[in-house]
């Protein structure tokens, strides 16, 4: 049998393919973009020339930037919501009931869906006529008849909370899957004995079947902060900026393929970049200790 | 006290159902409107609720016009086409690389765990402006190979081969090695046939993954006839067609259902696959 150091050889050729593409197209983008923030860089020759902090100076003062950054902000609060949501549901759909695959699939259908075709829909959910209106109207929380008809996506008091809706919508079933996957690891026994112990649902839920998901429940959160704090192509179908629903990557996306200025873009891609790690690493600090 | 107990057993399942029901309303309702909309020929009733949930004239004449002017099927084939070596690429680079991180000693082995591990954290979608000057010096931009290769290596897929690969007995391995197998015999006769779940598990992520991808595809292909379904889809409905509802319904309920049938099919494995992710 082989020594453990001879695998060394072999264990790198596997790796190649893997390491070469993220090496292109993941790890070599962090450092040309932090390269490009500091640069005026012209797509077309591809010259790039030192600006001295330009880029920072100018997002620093930009009252859009500040704008985008706030709304990714309050993107974070999607998160406590969807994730008791997910479990919740995910509780729900574990038993073992007619017609429950069925149901599966139902919740499953916004995560299947391209972002841009459901935003097609939805755009037309939230128009001043839509399915929306027409909902909050039959509740009689909104006035009835033409008065109480909001053109939704395009008012900036609610625009931004329009675009959460959606995401939470898209994205639940992939949180309920994840945790369906963690439920069904938990043995039947426990839950028998509870219900024989006389706990009550309630009970039953914080007392076993939290504590029992909790690896599931904090790898979600975390999947979950990030994906909140790097929401834009929500934005792109769904109101393409207007009505205050600037996002920081949105802001990214549209400095660079819009008004092509990549070492703006890149600037506000850097910003982006230390708000996540600053995220992540107060999440890790978080995991770490509970484990 | 048994008629009591009944009693509450027919009360809860009540109420499971209806939770069940009310959010199987809200995750589906969209759609169920779309279709409703495009199976009616006369489009009169589309912002009339509840009524345009229920179609009027029922027909499918607006699917056919989708069909003669939209170039639908080629999208669908280059959709097709993309999907499937997307999902090509993402499993061979993912089982490559989780067979040495999972059971392999070398050196370097937990920083580059780590480091793929940390691209998770990382918005990685920023990477959208260095990687299109990358794909334009090496003239890939407009194809559909620099439209997918980016995805092919991912932290997910990899770690999630790792997870797999770690819970193969180690005596089956053990015996191949006595035998004399090569480690890519090991992989692929003994790994690659026991991480069944965990690789159909990867395979359909991918699949809707590739399939759905909206954004970068957008902006590495500028040809409409090599645009994927979700992007030259959303173009036509929001450029030339976005005058009738009814299309453009018709078109939302024909890019759906394909991947809704491949679910349907598939779902048991998927949700058996992640498993190990979570664990």
């Amino acid at each position: 049998m082989k020594n453990s150091s001879s695998y060394t050889g072999i264990a790198y050729l596997f790796l190649a393919p893997a390491l070469i593409l993220m090496g292109i197209f993941t790890f070599w983008p962090v450092g040309f973009n932090a390269y490009l923030a500091f640069n005026n860089y012209s797509i077309a020759d591809g010259v790039a020339t030192w600006n001295n902090f330009e880029h920072f100076k100018y997002i620093a003062h930009e009252e859009l930037f500040h704008q985008a950054l706030k709304n990714s902000l309050i993107y974070l609060l999607i998160v406590p919501v969807i994730q008791i949501a997910a479990l919740l549901v995910a509780k729900l759909v574990n038993n073992k009931l007619p017609g429950m695959t069925l149901f599966r699939a139902a919740f499953y259908i916004p995560v299947i869906t391209a972002v841009s075709i459901a935003g097609v829909v939805w755009v037309n959910v939230y128009k001043y006529d839509g399915i929306l209106t027409w909902a909050l109207q039959l509740m009689h929380l909104i006035p009835q008849g033409s008065e109480g008809q909001v053109d939704w996506l395009g008012n900036p008091d609610v625009a931004l909370y329009g675009v959460m809706i959606f995401t939470f919508w898209k994205g639940i079933g992939w949180f309920m899957v994840l945790y369906l996957a963690g439920l069904q690891g938990i043995p039947k026994e426990v839950e028998e004995a509870a219900i024989l112990d006389g706990a009550n649902v309630f009970q039953r839920f914080w007392k076993i079947t939290v504590p029992m998901v909790k690896p599931t429940i904090l790898l979600c959160t975390l999947m979950s902060t990030i994906a909140a704090m790097k929401v834009f192509q929500e934005v792109i179908v769904l109101t393409k900026g207007q009505a205050d629903t600037y996002t920081a990557l949105f802001y990214v996306y549209d400095q660079a393929f819009r008004n092509y200025n990549f070492g703006r873009a890149a600037a506000a891609g850097l910003v982006v970049t230390f708000f996540c790690m600053i995220l992540a690493a107060i999440q890790f600090r978080f995991l770490g200790e509970k484990k | 006290m048994a008629m009591n107990k009944k009693l509450t057993n027919i009360f809860g399942l009540f109420g499971q159902y209806a939770g069940l029901l009310a959010f199987a309303a809200f995750t589906t309702f969209p759609f169920l409107w779309a279709l409703s909309v495009a199976l009616s020929a006369d489009p009169s009733n589309t912002w009339l609720f509840p009524r345009s949930f229920w179609p009027t004239d029922i027909s499918l004449m607006w699917f056919e016009r989708v069909f003669q002017e939209m170039p639908f099927m080629t999208y669908m084939k280059n959709s097709t086409l993309m999907t499937f070596w997307s999902i090509v690429g993402v499993v061979v680079v993912s089982i490559l690389a989780g067979y040495p991180l999972a059971r392999l000693r070398f050196p370097g082995r937990n920083f580059i765990f780590v480091a793929i591990l940390a691209t998770m954290m990382l918005p990685t979608e920023v990477a959208i402006i260095p990687n299109f000057i990358t794909l334009k010096n090496l003239h890939l931009l407009n194809t559909q190979f620099g439209a997918i290769v980016p995805n092919f290596a991912a932290a997910f897929g990899i770690f999630l081969m790792k997870q797999a690969f770690e819970a193969v007995p180690q005596d089956l391995v053990d015996a191949a090695r006595v035998d004399g197998a090569t480690e890519m015999q090991i992989l692929w006769r003994v790994m690659v046939p026991v991480s069944g779940p965990s690789i159909a598990a990867l395979g359909i992520f991918s699949l809707v993954n590739a399939w759905n991808d909206y954004v970068w595809p957008s902006i590495v292909i500028s040809s409409r006839e090599k645009l994927p379904l979700a992007v030259g889809v959303f173009n036509d409905l929001t450029g030339p067609f976005a005058t009738s509802y009814s299309m453009v319904m018709a078109a939302i309920v024909m890019t759906v259902i394909p991947v809704l049938i491949f679910f349907a099919f598939t779902q048991r494995y998927f949700i058996g696959g992640l498993d190990g992710a979570v664990k």
